[in-house]
């Protein structure tokens, strides 16, 4: 089938964000044929140019976000009513105050009001579609005088009532810059209208073109998201960004624009429980999320999980980037702790530091590890060595990652603050016992096969390390049990098989019907079998590759199931 | 405050339900103090237990162990209570006073907890009733306010022991109150309680940190943060800052060059003769249209980013030339073919057969350094009048004077300029052909700057057109039968002078933008910074 893949800022580019998970996600699945639609982010992001793309990519359509061209189409006397009545709709849904949002009963936004945002923005899309012009007329004083009135409306957010001038006009600006897909000439029949699936590789802008083909030509839309846009935006939008008001009616229009993604997606696959929470907060239904773990690659990691354990035993490894949030000082605090019962025990923290506050905090770590743990020796006449060491990915001792995780019998993460644990389900590849701190998706990734402990706790950090340092055989217990979790859960092939999966069962769900016409214009009955869906071609893969005019069975090479026919012809 | 007092109502309800019901390990370890001194869940069976809401001030001490409703019913009492009026502490600032006395030493914080509205008072109470563990050093105090209730609270000193042991490290009465105190300005400048649930995500605290506080998940813990947290708006406003375009020397000088270039030229030509003459003026043309390129490409008078369509862009560009070009040779051209010429090409020299009019040429070259200037004023005054004003009809307000003056500024400076080369040249100043092409060109210049490309294109094809014609129907008039042609074009001269072709032309075109400037470079929009925050 025909699959509609929309990226923001990502993939088909060489600096994307997501670009690797796509790439393999779209080689994966190479019995589909996928169009890619690509909103992208930047002119240096655009001027980096594509990545190298598997056959079966149909086509590629991009459109910039970070600049609109206006058409210069000036609209007449109903299209500006028109226009007046969505926007203020829009403008009125995102400012209705508290009272309004949320419904009493449940917490999800009440539906009258999602409605409401929904249809104005359907409604502003059709008359991009049928008018043009909408991005001026986003720019326009209509736009700032209806957004004006919204605020002072009774019933209106209380920030937003104290909207001056300038905030109006930033407001307006960035609604502009947001609804910037709406002008787009991709919703056609012969664009996403004729995908029978739109794929969106993530929430907020990338899923807006989704959301449009979904109302245009009924295609169903699935939503991946790895990072809630929802939440990012509430971070990237800090309280020193913009004045209350504008974060207050911004904030307003994203978490109306994700709960109508969130309503109108067929599937929802979030990439961890984290997102999944944050998802349902916003009004998306529980049966139709479905978790699609992030897949890594594990062939690397396959010859030291398979090898039996070689690790000095009384080695502790930390692997990361090296930052404040993973709190080394208290895992230095836990390594001392571990020291009393264990005198023999080394830490190795691999990992290069993230920014100039990384390097910074690197710093201090050394400074400390320093004063807790003075160099020791073997002997007397012996050159001493600290038990802790700074190290980074590369340096002789570790010179590859997996290297790195091999080096230790226990890997050891302090973090306070984690999304989802990409070092811990690495070490969980390798085969080894791991002591993490209950953060994130820590719980979620681990599962029973490693010890947890709660974060800032450098006692029992240290106690589950002693008692794992201690134990090699329930180290190794764990350490297959991690390893057997992770190819279960984490490798690449789960999840683009779990794709396949949701692909198959969005089309079967809700399948587009279309009508094809015959040339007197008369709908022609079965003419979209349900073979349509069916993955893989029927054609055969190759039959895209003819060249027109030359005979199918004088194209190719000798056929296999009639040698002798094919040498008689060669003669 | 009615919206959150509600949102307050309905949790204070659900957290009533939890506790009876589905309470989570962590809540009932420390509420064991609670049931522990009572004995039985059904608090409000107790003997002792008073049924009248004056019984319940008067011993502000027992309702925190059992029952949680009382200070609602206690802050909501129609009349005063001799207990409230003599100066005794009502039951939720028994309660609240201690707590805030040991866990918040900040005087800002104190004060924000000391005086909120009622609803907000009887949330924090009732969340102190719920999580209080009487611990060594809360005690003395609340049973110095609660001295009415010291007998009853005989069971609770009993177990000192126990309470002890079930209370946290950093004993806090009330969890979130801690929380809110740590976490104070994210929970302040939020505009909602997922902004907040984001921050506190971001600084590590799970669902099981939530848990803690008796919350089901980080974004109810959130919720209560938002709804308790004081909001008067006016304690932190953000300061805006006024980003007015600034002055740079670049586009001074650059502005100041076509004036520049265009003296010397005038000065080449009066010392140049004969063969010498044509490539000087030609020459000296090509400077001063770069020159004017060059300062309209940077500084105030620099059009917005975004490439306007091709179309718009060069049609306006050809226009403007047509009508300098009419400005330097035009009256002359029209007066000679009026005279049945013309017979020969322009010498350069003001009282040949073809005249040109230097003066208002050389004026309008040098208007270019005022012209920027006024743009520079409109767009900073503009700007300084956003930040200023409250609602777009303030704006528009201010910004009518502040047009209309910049517009009379600059045609101010032009007449001056006008005046300076008319007696630096010795020859006509040409005042009104030169001030309405010079109106009319700052105007549409000032539209094109704001985003408005359509309005100007379109007015200033209509006034090269009109020039245009009135140099074409008195040589189409010479074709036989189409002498009528001829006849408006020579009333409107035997009238007024030729001057009255451009000065019409120019005029209804400056006045019509005029207009249509007062509309649009009034509105806020015109104005609008570029870049959103993202």
């Amino acid at each position: 089938m025909r699959i509609g893949l929309l990226t923001e800022g990502g993939y088909p580019y060489v600096s994307g964000d997501a670009g690797l998970w796509c790439d393999r996600l779209v080689r994966g699945l190479a019995q589909h044929e996928f169009d890619l639609y690509a909103l992208s982010r930047s002119r240096q992001q655009e001027d980096a140019g594509w990545g190298p793309l598997p056959p079966h990519v149909g086509r590629v359509r991009t459109a910039p976000l970070w600049t609109a061209e206006d058409d210069g189409v000036a609209y007449g006397r109903r299209a500006r009513r028109r226009f007046t009545e969505c926007y203020g709709e829009l403008a009125a849904a995102v400012c209705a105050g508290s009272d309004e949002v949320f419904d009493a009963a449940s917490r999800a936004m009440s539906p009258h009001l999602a409605d409401r945002f929904g249809n104005a923005l359907y409604g502003l899309a059709e008359l991009a579609r049928d008018e043009g012009g909408l991005i001026g007329a986003l720019r326009s004083d209509i736009a700032v005088r209806t957004l004006e009135r919204a605020c002072r409306a009774p019933g209106a957010l209380r920030t937003a009532r104290e909207a001056r001038v300038p905030d109006l006009l930033t407001v307006a600006a960035h609604l502009e810059r947001a609804l910037r897909p709406l002008s787009l000439d991709w919703y056609g029949d012969d664009a996403l209208g004729a995908a029978d699936l739109c794929h969106a590789t993530a929430g907020g802008p990338a899923a807006l073109p989704g959301l449009l083909a979904r109302h245009f030509c009924d295609v169903p839309l699935l939503v991946t998201e790895y990072g809630v846009q929802l939440r990012s935006h509430y971070l990237a939008l800090g309280p020193d960004a913009a004045a209350p008001a504008v974060r207050a009616l911004l904030a307003a229009f994203h978490g109306r624009l994700a709960a109508e993604v969130y309503r109108r997606a067929a599937i929802l696959t979030p990439g961890n429980a984290h997102a999944r929470r944050w998802q349902e907060r916003c009004g998306a239904d529980r049966h139709r999320i479905r978790t699609v773990h992030p897949g890594m690659e594990a062939s690397r990691f396959a010859e030291i999980g398979e090898s039996p354990d070689r690790a000095d035993p009384g080695t502790l490894v930390w692997v990361g980037r090296v930052e404040p949030a993973k709190d080394l000082v208290s895992l230095l605090h836990a390594f001392a702790e571990v020291r009393k019962e264990q005198p023999k025990a080394r830490l190795r923290i691999i990992g290069a530091p993230a920014g100039p506050e990384g390097e910074a905090y690197l710093g201090h770590c050394r400074v400390l590890a320093a004063q807790l743990f003075p160099d020791e020796a073997e002997g007397v006449h012996a050159v001493g060595d600290n038990p802790v060491s700074f190290e980074e990915i590369g340096d002789p001792e570790a010179p590859t990652l997996p290297d790195a995780y091999a080096a230790g019998a226990v890997v050891v993460l302090s973090s306070v603050v984690e999304g989802f644990p990409i070092t811990l389900a690495e070490a969980m590849f390798c085969g080894r016992a791991t002591v993490s701190t209950d953060v994130g998706a820590v719980l979620e990734v681990i599962g029973g096969t490693g010890l947890v402990v709660p974060p800032r706790n450098p006692r029992a950090l240290a106690e589950a390390c002693v008692a794992l340092l201690r134990d090699p055989e329930r180290r190794e217990r764990l350490g297959a049990a991690a390893r057997a979790r992770a190819l279960e859960l984490f490798t690449v092939e789960q999840n683009i098989a779990a794709f396949h999966c949701i692909y198959l069962e969005v089309v079967a769900r809700c399948p587009v019907r279309r009508v094809v016409l015959d040339e007197a214009g008369e709908p022609l009955p079965f003419a979209t079998p349900p073979e349509a869906h069916v993955p893989g071609r029927w054609t055969g893969p190759t039959a895209r590759a003819l060249t027109r005019g030359v005979p199918g069975w004088a194209a190719g090479g000798p056929v296999r199931a009639t040698p002798l026919a094919t040498a008689e012809g060669a003669q | 405050m009615n919206g959150s007092g509600r949102a307050e109502g309905a949790r204070d309800e659900g957290r009533a339900a939890m506790s009876g019901v589905g309470e989570p390990r962590a809540a009932r370890g420390a509420r064991g103090e609670s049931a522990g001194t009572l004995g039985e869940p059904g608090g409000p069976d107790r003997p002792g237990m008073p049924s009248g809401a004056d019984a319940w001030d008067a011993r502000p001490g027992h309702w925190p162990a059992g029952e949680r409703r009382a200070p609602a019913g206690a802050t909501d009492r129609p009349d005063p209570d001799p207990w409230e009026t003599s100066g005794t502490p009502t039951a939720t600032e028994a309660w609240a006073a201690p707590f805030d006395a040991r866990v918040l030493t900040a005087a800002d914080a104190s004060e924000a907890f000391e005086a909120p509205s009622p609803p907000a008072a009887r949330t924090s109470a009732a969340s102190v009733a719920v999580a209080r563990t009487p611990t060594a050093s809360v005690r003395p105090r609340a049973a110095q306010l609660s001295s009415p209730s010291a007998s009853t609270r005989g069971g609770a000193d009993a177990e000192p022991d126990r309470s002890r042991r079930a209370a946290p490290r950093r004993g806090a009465a009330d969890p979130v109150k801690a929380l809110l105190h740590r976490h104070r300005e994210l929970c302040e400048r939020a505009v909602d309680p997922l902004e907040i649930a984001a921050g506190l995500e971001a600084l590590g605290i799970t669902d099981r940190t939530a848990a803690r506080f008796r919350h089901r998940d980080v974004f109810s813990l959130a919720e209560e943060l938002y709804a308790r947290v004081p909001r008067d708006g006016a304690s932190r406003p953000y300061p805006e800052p006024v980003r007015v375009p600034r002055v740079s020397a670049g586009w001074i000088l650059l502005t100041l060059l076509p004036g520049a270039l265009g003296t010397a030229v005038l000065a080449g030509l009066h010392l140049t003769h004969g063969q010498a003459r044509l490539p000087v003026a030609l020459g000296g043309l090509l400077a001063v249209g770069l020159a004017v390129r060059a300062a309209l490409r940077r500084g105030p008078l620099a059009a917005a980013p975004g490439t306007p369509s091709w179309r718009t862009g060069s049609g306006t560009r050809a226009w403007t030339l047509c009508l300098l070009g009419y400005a330097l040779l035009g009256d002359g051209l029209l007066r000679a073919i009026l005279a049945g010429g013309p017979d020969a090409l322009p010498t350069g020299a003001p009282d040949g057969p073809w005249p040109v009019t230097a003066a208002p040429a050389l004026a309008l070259t040098l208007a270019c350094a005022p012209a920027a200037w006024c743009a520079h004023l409109l767009a900073a005054g503009a700007r300084r009048r956003l930040a200023g004003s409250r609602g777009l009809e303030d704006f528009t307000a201010a910004a009518r004077p502040l047009l209309l003056g910049t517009f009379a500024l600059f045609l101010g400076a032009l007449t001056a300029l006008l005046a300076l080369c008319g007696a630096a040249l010795h020859e006509g100043a040409h005042y009104p052909q030169a001030l309405t092409l010079g109106a009319l060109l700052l105007l549409a210049r000032l539209l094109t700057v704001h985003h408005r490309r359509h309005a100007p294109a379109l007015v200033l094809a209509a006034a090269a057109a009109t020039e245009a014609a009135a140099l074409a129907l008195p040589l189409a008039g010479r074709l036989p039968g189409c002498a009528f042609l001829a006849t408006p074009v020579q009333t409107l001269v035997d009238a007024w002078g030729t001057a009255a072709v451009p000065v019409l032309a120019c005029g209804t075109a400056a006045l019509t933008l005029l207009v249509h400037a007062q509309r649009t470079l009034t509105q806020a929009s015109a104005h609008a910074p570029t870049g959103a925050p993202e």
